[in-house]
């Protein structure tokens, strides 16, 4: 196992320390994140990497393959934009988590904040506490599973993205609307949260907010019409 | 963008006075990169004592005037400051100490008065800025990132039991000392404020309170937030309540940090735009944009809050 000490580090010599053990597959430790900006962004390899305290903007960011797990709390971007992976968090996570994400798994065993998973295209996020505001904006696919309550304007303007809720919707947003989950749903709700080690609180009704689809009709349209569009 | 900074001590827990500036300076310099054009603190607790003042003044063409750099090589003050000096003795007031570093004054002086007619007094000299009148806060701002700003204002070395910081990225107005973070709240004292945001409809806001009398020294949208809480405070209002109807009547964008003579508050508006982290224990409370910036004081892994949309709260000794 690589050890890499950040305190004594620039962001970038981190990062490059860090693209470089990717590329030999090792398995690495960074002591004293201290709640630093970009760190482990970029990474396109598969490989083990664990930050041993809190991060901060953007960390862990576009990444292609890697597994992160942070030990503490992390700021705005966290896991943006992965495109396959794992992220997980122990704690809390600010604004803007797993923003437009691709594909792969982020968990965050803590509360998230405002608009989690906004513009998301696909994959799977995981909340074990509360959700913000705003979550699930604008989101394309993917599905995003809350064990706490969720924020206000839950799911607005939301495109074919699912949000699971286990606690309290403060309230939907703009095309939004919380509907019954089927008992498929149910089994695969109770399965994931097992393999990812969260739990959902005792006596949890699961609900789920998805688009009502009458803001986006790009598939609507007919043939002809799509033509002139 | 933009860069905002508080600490607060709760009184009972604090036998001297603790050491805000060098925190504070500490906390600013770990969010250099949200804004670089201007610094500035409101450092707050310890009292000039009752019947006196503490005048933060500014005159910006003092340094650059030939005659007034003559004046200031002769007898230590720029011309403005000569006639800040002159209008305040008019006035009735004592002058106890100054001090000058460049363009700036801090001034103490005996007046048991209304502020207003000194605040007016002063305004009416052309040029001449008032960064802060108050009893036991004082606000240092000038050009230049968080160290030099301690280099030159020494912020480091000042105590007390609350305070504010904040580094300016400038989209509205001039990048200048006048147009720099806090705000002091003419014509009340101990009352400033730093924002992180826009608000949209300041003009709007500005001119009501301009026909009540209220003076504004700059075409900042930040100081608005100063004189609507003070104006607030001055007619019976709690500061959590000022706080509470700040976010129904600003438009826009904001986070904003107050600090009065008793505490610190925030107010984060209706779409949590922008960021806030804070850490509360017994005898601290201590908040910023940024948990880097509280790492800095705390060192050890805090547990911090992030306070969400529609928000707001108060520490008060």
């Amino acid at each position: 196992m690589v050890k890499l000490d950040a305190a004594k580090k620039t962001t970038r010599e981190i990062n490059v320390a860090l693209k470089k053990a990717a590329e030999r597959g090792e398995e690495i430790l960074v002591s004293n994140p201290g709640a630093r900006h970009n760190l482990g962004v970029c990474i396109l390899k598969k490989c083990k990497i664990t930050f041993d305290g809190s991060v901060g903007y953007y960390c862990a960011s576009m990444l292609n393959g890697p597994e992160v797990l942070v030990k503490g709390n992390a700021g705005w971007g966290f896991a943006e934009h992965l495109m396959s992976g794992t992220v997980r968090l122990t704690k809390n996570a600010s604004l803007a988590v797993a923003a437009s994400m691709k594909d792969g798994e982020v968990v965050i065993e803590g509360h998230a904040g405002a608009r989690a998973g906004i513009s998301m295209k696909g994959g799977l996020l995981a909340i074990g506490g509360n959700a913000g505001f705003l979550t699930g904006f604008i989101a394309q696919k993917g599905r995003i599973i809350i064990c706490g309550d969720v924020g206000e304007a839950a799911g607005d303007s939301m495109y074919e993205s699912l949000v699971y809720v286990g606690g309290k919707v403060a309230s939907v947003g703009t095309d939004a609307k919380v509907v019954d989950v089927t008992g498929e749903e149910k089994k695969w709700l109770g399965e994931t949260l097992e393999r990812l080690k969260l739990k959902a609180r005792n006596g949890v009704s699961w609900k789920k907010v998805e688009s009502t689809k009458t803001l986006y009709q790009f598939d609507k349209l007919k043939l002809k019409d799509r033509r002139v569009v | 963008m933009c860069g905002l900074a508080g600490i607060f001590y709760k009184n009972q827990s604090l036998r001297r006075k603790a050491p805000v500036g060098a925190q504070l300076v500490k906390m600013m310099a770990a969010m250099r990169h949200r804004g670089e054009d201007s610094t500035g603190y409101t450092i707050s607790g310890e009292s000039v004592g009752a019947g006196n003042v503490l005048a933060r003044l500014c005159a910006p063409r003092a340094a650059c005037d030939a005659e007034a750099t003559r004046l200031s090589r002769r007898r230590e003050n720029g011309a403005e400051f000569i006639a800040a000096l002159k209008a305040i003795q008019k006035l009735g007031g004592r002058i106890q100490s100054r001090n000058q570093i460049g363009r700036h004054l801090r001034l103490v002086f005996g007046y048991r008065k209304d502020l207003r007619a000194v605040a007016d007094a002063l305004l009416a000299i052309p040029v001449l800025e008032i960064h802060s009148l108050g009893q036991t806060s004082e606000i240092i701002k000038d050009e230049g990132d968080a160290m030099a700003l301690d280099a030159k204002h020494h912020i480091s070395a000042f105590h007390g039991t609350h305070g504010l910081g904040h580094n300016r990225l400038a989209t509205e107005s001039q990048v200048d000392v006048r147009h720099s973070h806090p705000f002091w709240a003419y014509p009340f004292p101990d009352v400033t404020t730093v924002h992180n945001g826009q608000l949209t409809n300041y003009h709007k806001l500005k001119r009501i309170y301009e026909e009540q009398g209220y003076r504004f020294q700059t075409h900042n949208d930040s100081e608005l937030i100063a004189v609507y809480l003070a104006d607030k405070l001055a007619h019976g209002a709690d500061l959590i309540h000022a706080l509470q109807d700040s976010i129904q009547d600003f438009d826009g964008t904001f986070t904003y940090l107050v600090s009065t003579s008793k505490g610190i508050g925030y107010a984060k508006d209706k779409f949590a735009a922008k960021p806030l982290v804070v850490m509360e224990r017994a005898d601290v409370v201590a908040v910023a944009s940024e948990e880097v910036a509280l790492r800095q004081v705390f060192p050890e892994e805090i547990e911090r809050a992030e306070p969400q949309q529609s928000l707001c709260r108060v520490w008060l000794n």
